[in-house]
């Protein structure tokens, strides 16, 4: 809707209004309830824009009794019984005021009729923000009024017997259709309704069979155990889920500059699948979400407000020098945070009234701090929330992660095989296999500073960075882990390094090390003995020559170094594998106690400075709990005898094995990533801070604090009292607690009709108000403002459960319509906005590539759980991401699943329409352009799947052509294909194969619309 | 379309381009041809107020982006007073809120100033090339920014807001004014070959504008633009054959249903055809003479990477692209890669500078002499300044700079605009914009002035809000017009 045609809606809005006042009679004996009913709101739409309390143009206040019998700059302008003589009228009159806009014969009839009757006032002061006008919202806007509770059977109630109707929604939806002269259209066949029921409720296509089934089941309640059927399943929650995101702004990185993974985000997404699967009461999924931390029901509940942090955060600009630029970025972020709450629950764009009162809405500047004070504890953070890691589905999953790389690993190790035994068998004596020993904690610095299979993850200090995968150390950084989850005595200290600088002296390699670095043991380099390893230690206590041999020149390939501390006091040192001049007694090892004692990389020991740090690159490095076998030693380092080494093997594989071989070597590194990332405790979400005294700003400028502002809501909500009881120096908990009440009080009348707008908005693809996060002046009117009130309170009368609320929805006959275009009712209704039909939607991203997933047979089913990554990361201070299309089942997730990086973002997505995960998107765009085609033509994605879907349709199908394209069609559209179709396909794939024509079905309109 | 004959297309070379890209050009081409849909056709603007709502200056835009902050002092803003105090500490009353928060003393420029050309521009020896192209550039010495803080600053210097999820200028040009060509996408960039910029594609971000108009990256080398070919071979029988079928199963399901949207949908396919026939040409750089390689610098390996990145945009500027954005230096970090001189100027600007100096003298004057120079706008800008005050303790002459959004320069060419000219000024050592302050609202409202766009009617609704590339605010640069 266009602005010029709102404004012509308000405008018949507020001729409506003017009508209901004149016919709900003005009484002549009452005078002052005459102007509150009827002067006052004139006045307020047509003359208190510009002559009001804080704007008196002319000098001139219509806001006041006073101030107007007062006047302006030229005098009185009111003489009250004679409007002749009223400066008031006399410009009223002649069209002078207001300006470009005069007042209707009407209006102008009340004004004069006021005046000839003495001017009476009824209260003294008019508030602006009483009536709406034709600039903007009153406090009488349509979606702050209390939720109609009569609209069906004083409006609607004629209509509830047409055919047409099927429940409720249809009565509203036939009545003003009727009204536009505009008939309904005929139910759609089973197969359109199967396939629209499917997509919508689990964004993947009917299996063969689910269509069969229910093209066949002729009984009653068919359709509706098909829509409680796919309400029940699992797939709802994840399609759902994707909605929700889009409205919550979710990322899995910072954003910014640094744009840094956010490992645990992916737990917010798993409660909201969660949270839409199991119904939660969608008050509850409200409150949880802005304060699950504070209402519980556990520690888990925190998760919850994941949903507040999940925009991006400027960790550099919050970490800079300058605490005035600071002040602003805070600023900034709240900012985002109160918009965000206020659109996704409110429908409201509160953020509008930082710097001024809202323009357009009756949200004052005031309220917005009040808000951002009841917000004002939200600070982005990681903190624990997971006490158990080991739950039953945890366990499930990471046992089929763990299936999932042994069986990876033996197809590696297929490809490996004949090679390593020719390589073996050239080598001659093949001597008894030592097993690879398992290291307690593991850096790969692949991409990132984790220990992927431990939890002793890295932090860097100075320019410590991961780059191809090797940590660089420039001689000025080093990086430190968390504490040890036990004490540690025996132990092998391993590493795999390049030094730079052959002379360089004392820099540590590995150490562990209590906190202060007052106790600790290294691989040190250079330190007493120019260009020699030995065993650090705090002040040299466990420290001996081994007598090794001195590094002579840079080695094209890291050393493997390794430093085994046994029970009994020996130390040993190995370099690549080899042991390194002699072992020697000490009298007792350092014991290293759990939670104080840690691990660190490049740095001898703490604190930083003087010569301990390290200039040179670890590729990587092993922490064991025990001392090693100098076999094991020899087999971790890759050169025992019967070891033969991944640079060794490489040469003799072919180009296809090569690529093969990486691509499962990627597979492995993202399931091991995966692997980590279910054993964090901690999760992405609000780490409450108590905030700072909360002052309004001036102009929203932080070097201009007004008064102090406690939390509070917005008071044009008629209904529910925006005033919370607080003091301005309330704890910070009990802020977003009050706020989390009122919003989802079932008394705020836009709770409730924001949601179930957005339910409708999905469902139909556009909503009956088409601005769902926004309900002010400036969003569209609602086409049926009676339904989206009875949906409101169907909601509240279910219990807040949303699937009731679809349920109503998609078993009425106004879903269920065909969606076949009609030129004629076109021609009434072009957008079909009263619903003369279902319009055809267009596959959302996510479902393009799942359905593509789905029908190849490639699509991975698995739920819940760390995200699948379509990048590789590099981290050059920044962190950057150099999108892939990796293959193999880790990949073939559900596009939920995928790690959702700001600057990440996916091609193949991005083309149909992705929004940018920083921008909060209520609705998506649809559009059609050339590089979405080429996409679809070209990506290798879809001509993988192209493959797939050929094997998977030739498979199960017989061998002839004709059959196979059969397949092709039962699997795509869920039909048969017509003669002709079957007569153009059955040739083109005689000529081109079956790969070539599922690669055009999956270009083709009837695979990414849907009826 | 300017500049560009059909004929142009069918050129052996394009074909030899397309046959090593293994996709048949010459199928494709008797595909269009029968659908009579060969010719490039423009893209209509997306805006409900649609421009120009007065007179356009310019169609299309260059703009360069200098990632990590660039010196005015050193470069285009010259400061005698600063070679006079060079040494001593800033004036008392001056209490910088500098982002590393250390303020050394005043450091004088390590480039000779001279004025150039009939103008008298005052240019340093850091750009000689471009010196000597002077009187083509319109300089802005009082810009400033909101934040010291590279990202946001960055944000916006493209979108004119400092956070995440704003459309860039770019972005909002392809909305408003659509393209000369379907051809090509209307706005392309082409990042620093070192590497991509702090926020990688959130720089070209469409924000909440549709997706189309997101920012499409461009290399001058290997395959140009993402999924332009499969990412396989496919024969020429195949791909034809294929189109064929697709267009006949789309004809009989639009036929059983007739909506426009499926019509469009069924046009995308054309239009995806002429693109991938017109991309590889337009991205073939050795279709351009010796003389004109030379005059990029392609020729030098400080220069051929720049100047190739200059070239190619040209190129897509001639055949109808709306906005290419070029990006001189990539993100932050260790070793540097862009302009963030905070330890030694000499070294850290010497060597950027010298990648983009004669690429860009020579992009300016293969402009001119092309006369596209005179509806062409070339924009060079960088996210801040630096301090005129070393990056060091309070009483040591460090030889880096900080970061300053107080007061700095950029530089514009082309149509509309006073040549030779600079404009505002800042203080007597070129610490803060002083005389005629430019916001970026204001710069932005400037640049869509000249493309025939009143800044305030350019809108787009979002949550609540019509949208506007200059926010609330924002007023033309009256002064910089010719």
């Amino acid at each position: 809707m266009g602005h010029s045609s709102r404004q012509q809606a308000a405008k018949g809005l507020s001729a409506i209004l003017l009508a209901f006042l004149f016919s709900h009679g003005v009484s002549a004996e009452d005078p002052e309830r005459h102007f509150d009913e009827t002067v006052a709101p004139l006045l307020a739409r047509r003359c208190l824009e510009c002559h009001n309390n804080s704007d008196r143009k002319g000098g001139l206040d219509l806001s006041h009794s006073e101030t107007t019998q007062q006047g302006g700059d030229t005098g009185k302008v009111i003489v009250p019984g004679k409007p002749d003589e009223s400066l008031l009228w006399q410009y009223v009159k002649d069209d002078e005021m207001p300006p470009e806009n005069p007042l209707a014969a009407d209006e102008k009839v009340i004004l004069k009729e006021w005046i000839e009757k003495g001017a009476d006032w009824g209260r003294t002061a008019i508030d602006p923000l009483r009536y709406t006008t034709d600039r903007r919202a009153g406090y009488d806007w349509w979606a702050l009024q209390p939720l109609s509770t009569d609209g069906l059977a004083s409006s609607v109630g004629a209509t509830l017997s047409h055919e047409f109707v099927r429940n409720p929604i249809d009565a509203f939806v036939i009545h003003s259709l009727l009204d536009r002269a505009v008939s309904p259209s005929p139910e759609a066949d089973r197969r359109t309704l199967i396939r629209r029921l499917s997509f919508d409720l689990r964004g993947l296509p009917p299996t063969p069979r689910e269509i069969e089934e229910f093209a066949g089941d002729r009984s009653a309640g068919a359709y509706e155990r098909l829509v409680d059927r796919l309400l029940a399943s699992p797939q709802y929650g994840e399609r759902w889920a994707r909605h929700w995101l889009d409205i919550a702004r979710f990322g899995e990185s910072q954003g910014f500059e640094r744009d840094k993974l956010r490992t645990n985000a992916w737990r917010y997404r798993d409660w909201v699948v969660g949270a839409l699967n199991s119904d939660l009461p969608y008050d509850e999924f409200a409150r949880q979400q802005l304060a699950g931390d504070v209402f519980g029901p556990n520690s888990a509940s925190l998760v919850a407000t994941g949903f507040l942090v999940a925009g991006p955060y400027d960790e550099v600009g919050q970490s800079q020098q300058s605490a005035a630029m600071k002040a602003i970025v805070r600023q900034d972020e709240l900012e985002d945070i109160v918009s965000l709450v206020g659109q996704t629950f409110l429908g409201l764009t509160i953020n509008c009234a930082r710097c001024h009162d809202h323009k357009f809405d009756p949200i004052t500047q005031k309220e917005y701090y009040q808000l951002t004070a009841a917000l004002a504890g939200v600070r982005h953070g990681q903190p624990t929330a997971i006490n158990d890691l080991s739950t039953a589905a945890a366990l499930n999953a990471k046992k089929n992660i763990a299936s999932r790389i042994k069986h990876l690993a033996a197809q590696v190790d297929e490809i490996d095989k004949p090679i390593r035994e020719r390589i073996l068998a050239d080598r001659g004596n093949i001597v008894e296999s030592v097993e690879r020993p398992q290291p307690m904690s593991v850096w790969e610095f692949n991409e990132d500073f984790q220990d992927s299979i431990g939890g002793l993850h890295g932090e860097p200090h100075g320019n410590a960075r991961v780059s191809n995968g090797w940590l660089l150390l420039d001689g000025k950084s080093f990086v430190a882990t968390a504490p040890l989850a036990t004490d540690l005595t025996e132990k092998t200290l391993e590493a795999w390094v390049t030094v730079f600088g052959l002379d360089q002296r004392g820099g540590g390699v590995i150490s562990v090390q209590n906190q202060d670095g007052g106790l600790f043991d290294a691989i040190v380099y250079g330190e007493r003995e120019r260009r020699h390893w030995l065993a650090g230690s705090n002040g040299l206590t466990r420290t001996n020559s081994f007598s090794g041999y001195a590094e002579t020149k840079a080695q094209p390939e890291p050393v493997h170094v390794a430093i085994v501390y046994a029970n009994d006091g020996t130390i040993t040192a190995y370099r690549n594998g080899q042991a390194y001049g002699k072992a020697y007694m000490t009298s007792s090892l350092a014991v290293f106690k759990a939670g104080t004692a840690q691990v660190i990389f490049g740095l001898r020991h703490s604190p930083p400075g003087g010569n301990r740090f390290f200039v040179g690159s670890i590729d990587r490095a092993q922490l064991y709990s025990r001392a090693l076998s100098p076999a094991e030693v020899a087999a971790s380092a890759g050169t025992s005898n019967e070891t033969v080494r991944e640079i060794e093997i490489l040469p003799h594989l072919s180009p296809e094995q090569q690529r093969r071989r990486a691509e499962l070597q990627f597979e492995v590194g993202q399931l091991r990533s995966q692997q980590s990332r279910y054993d964090e405790p901690t999760v992405y979400a609000v780490a409450p801070r108590e905030p700072e005294p909360c002052r309004l700003l001036a102009r929203g400028n932080t070097t201009q604090p007004k008064e102090v502002v406690a939390a509070g809501g917005v008071a044009s909500l008629v209904g529910s009292d925006a005033d919370f009881g607080l003091p301005a120096d309330a704890p910070e908990a009990e802020r977003r607690k009050k706020l989390a009440q009122w919003i989802a009080d079932p008394r705020n009348p836009l709770f409730a009709r924001v949601i179930v707008n957005r339910l409708w908005h999905y469902h139909f693809g556009t909503g009956l108000v088409d601005t769902p996060n926004d309900f002010g002046f400036n969003g569209g009117r609602p086409t049926h403002p009676q339904l989206i009130d009875w949906l409101a309170g169907e909601l509240i009368r279910n219990d807040w459960s949303l699937k009731a609320v679809h349920r109503t929805i998609l078993i009425s006959g106004t879903y269920r319509q065909s969606s076949r275009y009609d030129e004629k009712r076109a021609g009434l209704d072009a957008g079909n906005r009263y619903l003369w039909r279902k319009t055809p939607l267009r596959l959302e991203a996510e479902a393009v590539r799942d359905a593509i997933l789905a029908v190849s047979g490639q699509l991975n089913k698995t739920m819940h759980g760390p995200g699948y990554h379509d990048f590789r990361t590099f981290s050059s201070n920044s962190q950057f991401y150099e999108m892939l299309d990796p293959s193999g089942p880790t990949f073939h997730r559900r596009s939920i699943y995928r790690t959702w990086v700001r600057s990440g973002r996916s091609r193949f997505l991005d083309v149909f329409d992705c929004p940018d995960p920083s921008a909060k998107a209520p609705s998506r765009v649809v559009t059609t352009t050339p590089l979405q085609a080429l996409s679809l033509l070209n990506n290798s994605f879809v001509l993988r799947m192209a493959d797939r879907f050929a094997e998977r349709a030739a498979r199960q199908a017989d061998s002839d052509h004709e059959a196979q394209t059969r397949m092709v069609y039962r699997l795509a559209f869920g039909r048969r294909p017509t003669g002709r179709e079957l007569a153009a396909s059955v040739s083109f794939v005689e000529q081109h194969g079956l790969s070539a024509f599922c690669r055009v079905i999956f270009n083709s309109n009837e695979f990414l619309y849907v009826d | 379309m300017i500049g560009m004959s059909r004929t142009d297309l069918h050129t052996r070379r394009d074909f030899l381009s397309w046959t090593k890209c293994g996709i048949g050009g010459a199928a494709l081409a008797s595909l269009l041809m029968r659908d009579h849909v060969v010719h490039a056709a423009a893209v209509p603007s997306e805006s409900d107020d649609p421009p120009p709502h007065l007179p356009p200056k310019v169609k299309r835009v260059i703009h360069v982006t200098a990632c990590g902050g660039f010196s005015q002092v050193d470069s285009i803003d010259y400061k005698p007073e600063l070679e006079k105090y060079h040494g001593e500490p800033l004036s008392a009353e001056e209490k910088p809120d500098v982002f590393f928060g250390k303020v050394g003393l005043l450091r004088k420029s390590d480039w000779e100033f001279k004025q150039r050309g009939a103008s008298g521009l005052w240019i340093s020896e850091l750009f000689p090339h471009l010196a000597a192209v002077a009187d083509e550039l319109t300089v802005i010495r009082s810009m400033f920014a909101e934040t010291s803080n590279h990202t946001p600053a960055t944000f916006q210097e493209g979108s004119g807001f400092r956070l995440n999820g704003f459309p860039v200028t770019g972005a909002w040009l392809s909305y408003g004014l659509g393209s000369e060509t379907d051809e090509l996408p209307a706005f392309v960039v082409i990042p620093d070959s070192r590497g991509l910029p702090a926020g990688g594609s959130i720089n070209w971000t469409n924000g909440f504008l549709p997706a189309r108009h997101q920012g499409v990256t461009i290399r001058s080398k290997g395959t140009p633009i993402d999924d332009i070919f499969p990412a396989r071979p496919i024969s020429d029988d195949t791909e034809l054959a294929s189109r064929e079928l697709l267009a006949t199963l789309n004809e009989q399901h639009l036929s059983e249903r007739g909506d426009d949207v499926l019509k469009a949908r069924i046009r995308s396919y054309e239009l995806a055809a002429k693109m991938q026939l017109a991309v590889p040409g337009a991205a073939n750089l050795d279709r351009e003479t010796n003389a004109t390689h030379k005059m990029y610098g392609l020729k030098q390996p400080e220069t051929v990477d720049f100047g190739r990145s200059c070239l190619l945009a040209r190129r897509l500027l001639e055949r109808g692209v709306r906005f290419v954005q070029l990006f001189s230096g990539g993100a932050f970090g260790s070793p540097r890669i862009n302009w963030d001189g905070h330890e030694d100027m000499l070294k850290n600007h010497g060597r950027e500078a010298k990648r983009i100096d004669r690429p860009l003298a020579g992009l300016l004057r293969d402009l001119r002499q092309r006369g596209m120079l005179d509806d062409t706008l070339v924009l060079f800008t960088s996210e801040f300044g630096r301090t005129p005050f070393a990056q060091s303790d309070g009483n040591v002459l460090g030889t880096g700079r900080d970061h300053n959004q107080n007061g700095f320069s950029v530089w514009m060419a082309g149509g509309g605009l006073k040549r030779g000219f600079a404009y505002g000024a800042t203080d007597e050592v070129g610490y803060r914009a002083v005389q005629d302050p430019v916001h970026w609202n204001d710069f932005h409202a400037t640049v869509l002035h000249l493309l025939g766009i009143d800044h305030h009617r350019l809108t787009y609704y979002h949550n609540g809000i019509r949208r506007r590339l200059t926010n609330v605010a924002g007023h033309v640069v009256e002064g910089v017009l010719g």
